[in-house]
């Protein structure tokens, strides 16, 4: 039996504990209420197991991590970084108080929560795809002049390499822009199998490039890039033969859906699981 | 006699002890000669509290009974966090077997059922070791209850669970009459204030450690509540909210000492490193001065702790590369010496100051 006086105490332990919960679950049930904010059909390429997740033997849980690349000014793509159209205006178009001089004001700039464009296998892919033939042709133009040498021949299988990973295994996901307003993203990505909007981090920063200070923006993580996978789907991520070495070696498909709060979730996979041969 | 908790009624008790230790050496001393019917009154009196003592409370009784008691807390303080760490690795072990239903269903379940049973063990549990021990586990049980909630249906990170988990804590803390829970429940209110001070100056909140001015508005809230809230009916929580206001003071304070560039100030990194250095000597002297004043040992101990730490610091800067290594032991050496001559002196004028201990 409780004690009487503490009656009050139990009352106001549970009502604080059923209250957190519920207020928590009401977010999901808005989120996920009416039609989703973006619907995206994404494959192990964009939603890759993590990578200890056959030895993790101590959670019986999986998430997905949504892998997204960006062009970058000089380099062609990356994962992280700054992209090449988050240049001074841009930063100052979402609310960076930047200075006029670079320096002491302009390093001590803050990461500010903005809202995130990501587009699934569009022309931002399609360029960096085009940018990498390019150099490949370039370095196999490299290697006539100089037939035989040692470093062209590792250059074009390199450039080769790079682009046969970029066609067949890296993330179709492109970050191609940032904004304050999510109606006016909205209205200039209509498309909603395409375009999902999210929510994530930007840090303006000085750098040094060619002995000038520039200011330039990092894309400093994107919220909530861990999702969950119910235990429902879990066979729908097949299982790997005996042999297998990597999770990349799974192939699978699944329905992500963007909600009203931007918060992902997995609606459903798309194929039967299969393994890679 | 009303006694208000077991904090009182051990003090008493060793009072007692005390009382007849001295009262020995007086009869033997010839000092004092109590005649047999007012030796048994006494004797019978102080046995009858002791009794009523151990009954209610669960109190030492004796010096032996109070090792014990120290064993106890410590096994009680490693056992909750031992099983604090067992509830979350046993959920994380098999929750990906359970339907999300399920798995949401479970997690309040722990929540509500752990917090009940604090209740319920604390009405049985007259020592308060294992009220404690519950109520770690009950903690333990919402903080996974909201992570994971988070994590299941991949939720937007919020300061807010700061305030919820605080909410929590707090509430375990005065009914259990738990330091640690007290403690736990501070931790967050710090974690809550100072991300929202980050958001008001401009920062995302996850990223409100990266400034540490934003913990010096939650140092001052937390060294003003004892002033206003008294805590006569739990033992040393005053002295708990007082030593982490402190801690949010001047660990911050140190970091902004040595690494001047994470500060607000838009001013030379050298020259916030030296004011910070300066208010970190200036108020942790003042804190030594005030917890003398007040007779807050906490408050003495952490300035001192602090004030040594911010000397030993600007020492290492400033010989640690310069002087052969023997000449810089000596040098910390002889201003160990120096500082324990000034507190020496501090304790006499203390003395003279502000009088003797109270009783």
């Amino acid at each position: 039996m409780i004690a009487r006086p503490h009656l009050k105490t139990l009352l106001a332990g549970c009502v604080l504990i059923v209250a957190a919960n519920a207020a928590a679950l009401i977010g999901v049930a808005y989120n996920r209420s009416g039609e989703a904010d973006s619907t995206l059909r994404l494959s192990q390429r964009e939603l890759p197991l993590p990578h200890a997740w056959r030895a993790a033997g101590e959670n019986s849980g999986i998430a997905l991590r949504l892998q997204w690349q960006m062009t970058m000014p000089e380099s062609g793509e990356t994962r992280h970084g700054s992209p090449s159209w988050l240049d001074k205006p841009k930063l100052a178009a979402l609310g960076f108080d930047l200075p006029a001089q670079h320096g002491l004001a302009a390093s001590k700039q803050r990461a500010k929560e903005v809202l995130l464009v990501l587009e699934f296998d569009g022309p931002a892919r399609q360029q960096a795809l085009e940018r990498l033939r390019r150099r490949a042709a370039a370095e196999e133009a490299l290697l006539a002049a100089n037939p035989g040498k040692k470093e062209f021949e590792q250059r074009v299988k390199f450039a080769q390499n790079r682009m046969a990973l970029e066609e067949n295994g890296n993330s179709r996901l492109y970050l191609i822009d940032a904004g304050l307003d999510r109606n006016a993203l909205r209205a200039q990505y209509p498309d909603r199998t395409r375009y999902a909007i999210v929510r994530g981090k930007i840090r303006p920063s000085v750098i040094k490039r060619k002995h000038e200070e520039i200011l330039i923006g990092f894309v400093s993580s994107l919220t909530g890039n861990q999702i969950n996978l119910p235990r429902e789907f879990h066979p729908a991520l097949g299982s790997l033969p005996p042999n297998a070495k990597k999770n990349s070696e799974l192939k699978y498909q699944f329905e992500l859906a963007f909600g009203q709060r931007l918060e992902p979730w997995i609606v459903a996979p798309l194929t039967t699981p299969m393994t890679a041969p | 006699m009303a006694t208000p908790n077991r904090t009182d009624a051990q003090q008493h008790a060793d009072d007692i002890l005390v009382f007849r230790r001295e009262l020995a050496r007086l009869e033997q001393d010839g000092v004092l000669a109590l005649t047999e019917l007012q030796r048994q009154a006494l004797a019978a009196h102080h046995d009858a509290l002791l009794a009523q003592y151990a009954q209610t409370f669960d109190i030492d009784r004796d010096t032996r009974g109070k090792q014990l008691s120290l064993g106890m807390r410590i096994a009680s303080s490693f056992g909750a966090l031992a099983l604090a760490a067992s509830v979350f690795f046993l959920f994380y072990q098999f929750w990906g077997l359970f339907g999300t239903t399920a798995q949401v269903a479970l997690l309040l379940l722990a929540a509500l059922g752990s917090f009940i049973a604090t209740l319920w063990v604390q009405a049985k549990d007259a020592s308060g070791y294992f009220t404690k021990l519950a109520a770690m586990i009950a903690f333990a049980c919402f903080v996974l209850n909201l992570t994971m909630l988070g994590q299941i249906f991949n939720l937007t990170p919020s300061d807010t669970i700061f305030i919820v988990l605080a909410a929590h804590a707090l509430l375990l803390a005065y009914v259990c009459n738990s330091r640690q829970m007290l403690a736990a429940g501070l931790l967050c209110v710090i974690a809550f204030l100072s991300a929202r001070t980050g958001i008001f100056c401009g920062l995302y909140w996850l990223n409100f450690g990266e400034r540490p001015e934003n913990f010096f508005p939650a140092a001052m809230l937390l060294f003003a509540i004892p002033l206003f809230i008294r805590h006569e009916r739990f033992a040393r929580f005053d002295a708990t909210y007082r030593t982490f206001a402190l801690l949010a003071l001047f660990l911050p304070m140190l970091v902004l000492a040595n690494w001047g560039q994470v500060s607000y100030l838009l001013l030379d990194r050298s020259l916030i490193q030296g004011l910070y250095q300066i208010l970190g000597f200036v108020l942790s002297a003042g804190a030594i001065w005030l917890g003398a004043r007040r007779g807050w040992n906490e408050v003495i101990n952490s300035g001192f702790t602090f004030f040594a730490i911010f000397l030993y610091t600007k020492f290492f800067d400033w010989w640690w590369r310069i002087m052969p290594k023997y000449l810089f032991f000596l040098v910390i050496g002889l201003s160990a010496l120096l500082l324990l001559l000034v507190l020496k002196r501090l304790r006499t004028a203390a003395v003279n100051l502000f009088g003797k201990d109270q009783p």
